[in-house]
């Protein structure tokens, strides 16, 4: 098969999301008082509610309500004054009520829409003559969303026995209704996604904003943040949408993008050998990276939606939508155009920061406590070394970011530092001076290391001389590792040059 | 002393708190009645003989430990076998859920003992609420206590025979389409139907949940009022969010005047062809009885009320498809034993635990809403909703209730009606209430001439304005008694005094 940047040249990809997303930050499910819990023994946070007892009723979770409201805004929806919950009925053990409470036509999110910026090799995907690139090929494409709305989750079902884990050849099945009523806020966006980057990037950038909404944790993996991709493709320049399919368990962002790029190339083939594409759902197998047909759908499933006569219509008032738009914080975007434009952070860093909510809180209580020219080192610190820590406290990365800013440190001891403060309360500087890691300004015992090291690597010595510059960086490595880290590499190289050109 | 079915609900919460009996005596005079009566009448599914005799010695306990008793002290109450009570199954008169255990008590319920009721047991009913006779349960029948080979009416034919018979002094029922107002009126009881909201449904097992609410069955208007306040007393119940914050007072402001006030008639319908001569006859009674209180008779229209009927059978088999899918075998209920695949056992357990009319209606609720057949049937039905809600709001400004039959004649004979399309018709004066969500209570006017079986009339009024409702079916109560045409309280002659001495 060709790689998707050919066949998308060829052809346009039409790519529309799902997105489900537990909203695992609330105590209570949505119509019980049930706890919310991912690891409790099954079916202990269960009630006559979310087990759908004949005589139990639904009582709607208002803080469930303020969640889907926060993300509508935050995606720029127009929040719908009234809307209803609908019954969505099908008989199946995993709810409980064999139907599942959900929202009709009318969500209480409707036409949002996020800005997506496409950079890096991803945009390559893109062909050119498709939409406008930068000099650097990134691009800007607005993503329109039609809707996000509220509903509740299913049960969760293990099959015992039989193969592949289906219920249809299972000796016997389990249900485990702790899940059963979690509530779960659905996206769907319009079919503006055009490659698998943009789908990846779309899913990135929301589970960035919902974490910063501060609504759910937005795992792919544990599922509390779920994707469906639905793809067709067509001849460039045809108007006619092509045959979808839906595609399965993309959880991770790379199973997305794969998934999708994989389908698109399949699809292609297909077409291209005269074929056809068929209707119907597939599922994404990471270890043979493929899709797989999970069933045909050929006639859409009726699940005789109808609105829910135990609860009455939503009218949001004025003063709850704008209770709720006070709550929603600054957002992703809006915090890296205001790195780039206060701190003169590069706008990649200052993307990466902003990206997660627990980063850029640390980040900006570093930035008002260290001197303005100490900020870029503490970006480097944030983006490079913080990502691998667990517990470092704001304090850590400032005293830290000193340490390297006036070149006490190397930045591969700072590394060290961090691992070894991660967690505790201990100070970094203290950390340095028991290790005795503080860089060495002695430009003397410098020369000396650097004469070992240049006798010891002559054939380096010998490439160098003979045109090959590119070999100062593993003797300045060499330097750095005989002098135990406490060199200071700019300087070990502004000798080495010295002695190399003798 | 005399057969505890002599007195009220009043009259034995005020014995009970006075000395006069304990709670215990009248529990034990209960159980004796039931005994006695019960061969012949079958209103019982379950009798709850040990939860009525610990909570009477209950309500005993507090009287002597100087606290203060209920408004329902030692008052026996019956229960529709759709309504939790731990301790009971709730069965709904299926198959489905015979040995269902109720897995909490239900909010009606719970307010009822909370006022100091001593729970008797639950009652027969159409499957599920289905029906209008009480012949669709899936157990027995139930026999009119006026005439045991008529019907006692349905769906809560139970609770309205308990009642008649003099078994219990109050019970509980629910109304989907009149399933109190025309049990009611073949048992010559008063049943009420609140306006949707008053009364909690959490615990209720749901039939149409847009539709359904519960009300009380009595022997006299002042006991069903005082059943109000006991189901309303602890305020709206947060369990259900359909329910509203009413005020209790019913019985307080009952015997006010109702002089000046006005009451509506449909000449078209009091001359509907539906009607027999007796039941024509009733209305007249009891436009002359609320006329000599001082109630002035208006006319007014319901334009849309003829298809009240079509509506309700597209809103409440689509609604009761809904809530009853989820007795699949799985969870709860009947369970098809020995099936290899989850389809066969779904298919096979609801073959075998629901009865013909529970299937009729929701095949006919899963067509109704399927994909095409929606927009034809429920959203035009809807909309018939809104015309039959605004029709009543018109003619509501124009009087306080509306007068019409509970039902266009008395008690039929067992098998006599068994075209369910002429059963559902016979709903007609009933259900446009339930369509707009008002309040209904039927009154005994006296026993027909034709037939010699009890006639009830129907007050409905305005949403919300129940206090009111019931006050004019005081005055209504109080007229036909002033004129000697019916005597409140009184049970069914066959049984009254049989067993149940207070001792």
């Amino acid at each position: 098969m060709r790689n998707v940047r050919e066949v998308l040249r060829d052809w346009e990809a039409v790519i529309g999301l799902e997105v489900h997303t537990e909203l695992t930050t609330l105590k209570t499910k949505m119509f019980c008082d049930c706890r919310l819990s991912h690891d409790d023994p099954p079916n202990t946070n269960v009630c006559p509610v979310c087990l759908g007892m004949p005589g139990a009723l639904p009582v709607p979770n208002e803080r469930a309500i303020e969640a889907i409201v926060m993300a509508g805004i935050a995606t720029d929806c127009q929040i719908q004054r009234r809307s209803y919950f609908y019954r969505k009925h099908y008989f199946y053990p995993d709810m409980s009520k064999n139907y599942q409470t959900t929202q009709g036509p009318v969500a209480f999110c409707m036409h949002g829409h996020l800005d997506l910026e496409v950079t890096g090799q991803g945009a390559e995907e893109r062909p050119e003559f498709t939409v406008e690139k930068a000099a650097g090929g990134s691009y800007v494409v607005p993503i329109r969303i039609l809707r996000i709305h509220m509903e509740e989750d299913a049960a969760k079902m293990v099959h015992v026995g039989g193969t592949e884990g289906r219920i249809t050849s299972a000796s016997e099945s389990l249900i485990d209704y702790n899940r059963c009523g979690t509530p779960l806020i659905e996206l769907v966006t319009e079919p503006d996604l055009r490659t698998p980057e943009e789908a990846r990037l779309f899913m990135e950038q929301l589970r960035q904003t919902f974490r910063t909404l501060g609504i759910s944790d937005c795992s792919l993996e544990n599922g509390s943040m779920r994707c469906d991709g639905n793809v067709s493709i067509r001849r460039r320049g045809d108007e006619r949408l092509g045959t979808k399919t839906e595609m399965k368990n993309l959880n991770s962002f790379k199973a997305l993008h794969d998934a999708l790029a994989y389908e698109i190339c399949r699809q292609a083939e297909v077409l291209e050998e005269g074929g056809v594409v068929c209707q119907e759902t597939r599922h994404w197998e990471p270890s043979r990276r493929r899709t797989v047909v999970m069933r045909a759908k050929e006639t859409s499933d009726d699940y005789r939606m109808y609105p829910d006569p135990d609860l009455a219509p939503f009218d949001l008032s004025d003063e709850f939508i704008e209770r709720c738009r006070a709550r929603v914080p600054e957002l992703p975007l809006a915090k890296r155009d205001r790195y780039v434009a206060d701190y003169g952070l590069k706008r990649a860093d200052a993307a990466q920061i902003a990206s997660n909510p627990a980063v850029a809180a640390i980040f900006e209580e570093v930035v008002v406590a260290v001197a303005k020219d100490v900020i870029p080192t503490v970006a480097n610190v944030v983006v490079n070394l913080l990502p691998a820590t667990r517990a470092v406290t704001a304090a850590q990365v400032a005293s830290l970011a000193d340490l390297l800013a006036n070149n006490t440190i190397t930045f591969a001891a700072a590394r060290e530092v961090l691992e070894t403060v991660d967690g505790t309360d201990a100070n970094p500087e203290t950390v340095v001076d028991e290790r005795g890691m503080r860089q060495s300004t002695d430009t003397d015992a410098l020369k000396t290391t650097v004469d070992e090291v240049l006798i010891r690597c002559a054939d380096q010595v010998r490439q160098y001389r003979e045109g090959n510059r590119r070999v100062i960086g593993f003797l300045v490595g060499q330097c750095m590792k005989a002098s135990h880290g406490t060199g200071n590499p700019k300087l070990f190289n502004q000798l080495l040059r010295e002695r190399l050109k003798g | 002393m005399a057969g505890f079915d002599q007195l009220g609900a009043r009259a034995i919460a005020a014995g009970v708190a006075a000395g006069d009996f304990s709670a215990s005596e009248v529990a034990r005079a209960a159980l004796d009645a039931i005994e006695a009566r019960e061969p012949k009448i079958q209103a019982f599914l379950q009798v709850s003989a040990g939860l009525a005799l610990k909570a009477a010695a209950a309500t005993d306990a507090r009287r002597a430990a100087g606290e203060e008793l209920g408004l329902l002290a030692g008052v026996p109450v019956a229960f529709k076998d759709n309504m939790h009570l731990l301790g009971t199954r709730t069965t709904c008169a299926s198959l489905m859920l015979e040995h269902y255990e109720s897995p909490f008590t239900a909010t009606c319920v719970r307010r009822m003992l909370d006022a100091g009721a001593t729970p008797m047991g639950k009652t027969n009913m159409d499957e599920f609420a289905f029906g209008s006779s009480t012949e669709s349960s899936a157990f027995h029948r139930t026999y009119n206590p006026w005439d045991i080979t008529c019907v006692p009416g349905g769906s809560s034919g139970g609770s309205a025979a308990a009642v008649a018979a003099g078994e219990v002094t109050l019970a509980l029922g629910s109304d989907t389409g009149g399933s109190i107002r025309q049990p009611a009126s073949f048992c010559g009881v008063v049943g009420m139907k609140p306006t949707y909201g008053v009364v909690s449904r959490y615990g209720v097992v749901a039939f149409g949940s847009s539709l359904d609410q519960v009300g009380p069955f009595g022997r006299s208007v002042a006991d069903v009022a005082l059943a109000m306040d006991a189901l309303v007393a602890a305020g709206r119940d947060p369990f259900d969010s359909t329910s509203q914050e009413v005020p209790a007072g019913f019985l307080a402001h009952l015997e006010a005047s109702v002089e000046g006030m006005r009451v509506g008639i449909m000449p078209d319908l009091m001359g509907h062809e539906a009607l027999t001569p007796e039941v024509r006859a009733a209305l007249d009674d009891a436009r002359v009885a609320l006329g000599d209180q001082g109630v002035e008779v208006v006319e007014v229209d319901l334009p849309h009320m003829a298809s009240s009927i079509a509506a309700y059978y597209a809103i409440g088999p689509s609604e009761a498809f809904s809530n009853l899918a989820r007795f699949d075998g799985v969870r709860f209920g009947y369970q098809q034993p020995g099936c290899t695949t989850l389809a066969e056992q779904t298919a096979l357990s609801r073959a075998y635990g629901f009865g013909a009319e529970a299937k009729r209606r929701q095949m006919l609720g899963a067509y109704l809403l399927a994909a095409g057949v929606y927009d034809k049937y429920y959203y035009p039905a809807q909309q018939v909703r809104t015309l039959i809600t605004s029709d009543y709001r018109r003619a509501f400004a124009r009087c306080d209730a509306i007068m019409l039959p509970a039902a266009p004649t008395t008690a039929w004979c067992f098998g006599e009606v068994s075209d369910p399309m002429q059963m559902y018709a016979s709903d007609l004066f009933t259900i446009s209430c339930n369509i707009a969500g008002n309040g209904g209570v039927c009154v005994p006017v006296g026993l027909g001439a034709d037939t010699g079986m009890p006639i009830g009339v129907q007050l409905q009024g305005p949403a919300f304005q129940d206090h009111k409702l019931l006050r004019m079916a005081r005055a209504l109560e109080r007229g036909l008694e002033e004129s000697g045409r019916i005597k409140p309280g009184s049970v069914a002659p066959a049984f009254a005094g049989k067993g149940g001495e207070l001792a």
